[in-house]
């Protein structure tokens, strides 16, 4: 499937804010040939360079912040977020501009700032639990702002954005509803997809409906697990975000589109799924116990 | 995936033990740490083995390469292999990259991050190279580098913006990320970076080899150049979003140069690629033919791409070319007014500058205060683009007097206004006049 095809779908289906239809293309000119009365027209400084235009990367955390969050697990998840922002800093590299955009659900639905942040401005606000699970409400106000309107609006060209939703409890709302607005969300469709469910009220199922597969789905019980969780998800994706085509190990015949579509998200679940089972702490207390 | 601790230590291959002091950074295959062997700091660089398809090969290809040695100096290169963990995790260990060496990255970013240690916060610095001369200078050094390792039989195959350092004020270059550098036809896994990658290893049809490695010089060569990205134009940036797909279409089966001169259907868009708009106006046309050629042609036959020594001679060509006036505009003469054959003006002062020509070449190389040439461009056998041969200076005992200084060290024969040539020792000089020629051996050149 092509982005023709995306975008024709948009249209066709003349949804809200999901569709990527309200791209057009900037003016082009093509840069008149140097004459030598218009060498002076323009700055012509061989060594003043702007930086190289980067693709832009969102990265969206979708975080439970409802009452059961708190203490323990509200403590270590802020915290491995804080030192976690600079070590997506280095992903990006000279192509790829990162951002980071935060939206927390609990009665209320709240983003942390009210446009993606780039990483290297991007500072953690500390959050706070209270409230019931509204990830339907999320779900749709995720829909509302991924939109070349809203959140996406970069001027040159976007990776597919990185998603990823944390839990620990059953949605107290619609989530289906939400969900269901979701999935008509072209970005949403090639976006990169990652869950983590914390501690035991967390249900995977849910969050596999929410990635699209139980591979890029994992669960943390304890602290440690929690912190390393993030860690690997947060990096791993941003990373395979921001990068994409690896080299196929068969190169008897030429790629196809099938060949690469989703390609991104199977290598996702399948990265997250070999460092999962090699992270394994058992000498952990887990949260739900010792209360 | 095993991550070192600070202060772990790991055994080397042939004995003695390396200490964690620090992590430098981490890539796609590993993590690099700071180092401590042998009462000296290396950098240490650690595999995540479960990202590679084929580790005990990648090691063994490692180990043939320390055993061979670097193709020169401008490589940080393999020194010592670790003793494999249990699971198979190994490492190597590299020199560190000097001072006053700054990433690829951020020359194409202009600015580099730093961390405040105490906040964490992000400080940008400003990267940019000094002088023309110097940024000239480091385009041809990449390509030496290059030339020198497929002269080896090797192939670099992952060819990309974080493979070099780069001296900003001398244009010096040390490759490094040696570590998928295989026999040409050989390959550990490796496919490339998106965007650096050859049309034919995106297609999946060809892995890395020496072909596309040329074909990723020329992409890292625009892209110091030009500031931009070969292939993203008009019709890529219309796909609003690049998905797998659209990256198999736009840099493998339908690639198209953003100034292909038959097929405008991807022009850089203002706003987006000013960069490359703006440098293409600057560059002279025999740089922009060897750019169309390497993404036209280039494209679909391998074995039309310029070679290494090809680009060498045309970027010593244009650091020959470079015109720095009295007024502070410093480019390339292309960029100056030529009111006759051997003359150039400044367009914004109206100074000129007479020209010196060459006998083995048909440009000529403007002269002005402070300009320099160097042996390979006076002395046919060498292919030493760094040593200064003749430079052009101010005479000390007779100001307002220039001349051009003999820094080599062999004799050349100078025609002074009386018609006779003179005998010109190293470290000798003579004034530039009118009907000035001078025999450096098998060259010969005159104003």
């Amino acid at each position: 499937m092509s982005n023709e095809n995306m975008n024709e779908q948009a249209v066709a289906e003349n949804t809200t804010a999901a569709s990527l239809d309200d791209f057009e293309p900037a003016e082009t000119t093509a840069a008149p040939e140097a004459a030598a009365d218009n060498m002076l027209d323009f700055d012509d400084d061989p060594l003043s360079a702007t930086g190289v235009s980067r693709k832009s990367l969102v990265i969206f955390f979708l975080i439970d912040t409802s009452g059961s969050m708190k203490g323990k697990k509200m403590g270590e998840l802020n915290t491995v977020m804080e030192e976690l922002i600079p070590e997506i800093r280095r992903v990006g590299e000279a192509d790829t501009e990162v951002k980071v955009a935060v939206l927390t659900f609990s009665t209320e639905v709240r983003w942390m700032y009210s446009t993606p942040i780039p990483i290297e401005d991007f500072e953690w606000a500390r959050l706070r639990a209270s409230g019931v699970t509204s990830m339907g409400a999320a779900f749709k106000e995720l829909n509302q702002r991924m939109s070349r309107n809203s959140f996406l609006n970069s001027p040159s060209l976007s990776f597919a954005p990185v998603i990823f939703l944390m839990t620990d409890g059953y949605p107290s709302d619609d989530y289906k509803e939400g969900l269901k607005e979701l999935q008509n969300n072209s970005w949403y469709k090639f976006g990169l997809k990652a869950a983590l469910g914390i501690g035991q009220e967390a249900n995977d199922n849910i969050l596999a409906e929410f990635t699209g597969s139980k591979d890029t789905v994992v669960h943390a019980y304890s602290g440690g697990q929690l912190a390393q969780m993030i860690k690997i998800i947060a990096v791993t994706s941003s990373q395979i975000g921001s990068k994409s085509m690896t080299l196929s190990d068969d190169t008897s015949h030429e790629l196809g589109e099938e060949d690469v579509f989703a390609a991104k998200q199977k290598l996702l679940g399948q990265q997250i799924q070999e460092l999962v089972t090699s992270q394994t702490d058992e000498n952990d207390v887990p949260f739900d116990t010792g209360w | 995936m095993v991550e070192l601790e600070v202060g772990q230590e790991v055994e080397m291959e042939f004995g003695g033990k390396a200490k964690v002091l620090s992590v430098i950074g981490s890539g796609g295959q590993g993590t690099v740490y700071l180092v401590r062997f042998n009462g000296q700091k290396w950098a240490l660089k650690w595999y995540d083995i479960d990202k590679m398809n084929k580790p005990k090969a990648f090691r063994k290809n490692i180990q043939t390469n320390i055993t061979d040695g670097p193709p020169s100096n401008k490589f940080l290169w393999p020194k010592y292999l670790t003793k494999e963990l249990p699971d198979g995790t190994f490492g190597y260990i590299m020199e560190l990259k000097p001072d006053g060496f700054d990433s690829f990255v951020d020359i194409l970013n202009t600015y580099k991050l730093e961390i405040d240690p105490l906040t964490g916060h992000a400080v940008k610095r400003p990267v940019k190279f000094t002088s023309l001369s110097a940024m000239v200078t480091c385009v041809i050094n990449i390509v030496n580098a290059f030339r020198q390792l497929h002269r080896s039989g090797k192939s670099y195959q992952d060819l990309n913006d974080g493979g070099f350092f780069i001296n900003v004020n001398t244009g010096a270059v040390l490759v490094c990320d040696c570590d998928n550098i295989a026999p040409d036809g050989s390959n550990f896994g490796i496919g490339g970076k998106p965007g650096y990658m050859a049309p034919e290893v995106v297609r999946g049809i060809a892995q890395p080899n020496v072909q596309t490695d040329k074909y990723s010089l020329a992409v890292v060569l625009f892209k110091l150049l030009f500031r931009g990205d070969p292939m993203e134009g008009e019709k890529v940036v219309r796909d609003v979003c690049l998905t797998e797909s659209s990256e198999l279409k736009h840099y493998g089966q339908n690639a198209v140069f953003v100034y292909d001169p038959n097929d405008s259907s991807n022009r850089p868009v203002r706003g987006i690629h000013d960069n490359v708009i703006k440098f293409w106006r600057i560059y002279p046309d025999y740089i922009k033919d060897a750019f169309i050629r390497s993404f036209t042609t280039g494209i679909s036959e391998p074995t039309k791409r310029i070679i290494e020594n090809e680009w060498q001679k045309l970027f010593i060509r244009l650091r020959s070319e470079i015109i720095q006036c009295g007024c502070g505009r410093t480019n390339f003469s292309s960029m100056f007014v030529q009111p006759n054959e051997k003359t150039f003006k400044c367009p914004k002062c109206g100074m000129e500058f007479v020209s010196m020509g060459f006998s083995n070449r048909s440009y000529r190389m403007p002269l002005y205060l402070g300009c320099k040439f160097y042996t390979c461009e006076v002395n046919p056998e060498s292919d030493d683009f760094m040593t200064v041969a003749g430079e052009l200076v101010e005479n000390k005992l007779k100001p307002g007097v220039l001349g051009i200084k003999n820094c080599s060290d062999r004799k050349w024969k100078a025609k002074m206004p009386d018609g006779v040539f003179y005998d010109i020792a190293p470290g000798k000089g003579f004034p530039v006049w009118q009907g000035l020629e001078i025999d450096f051996g098998e060259i010969k050149a005159q104003i």
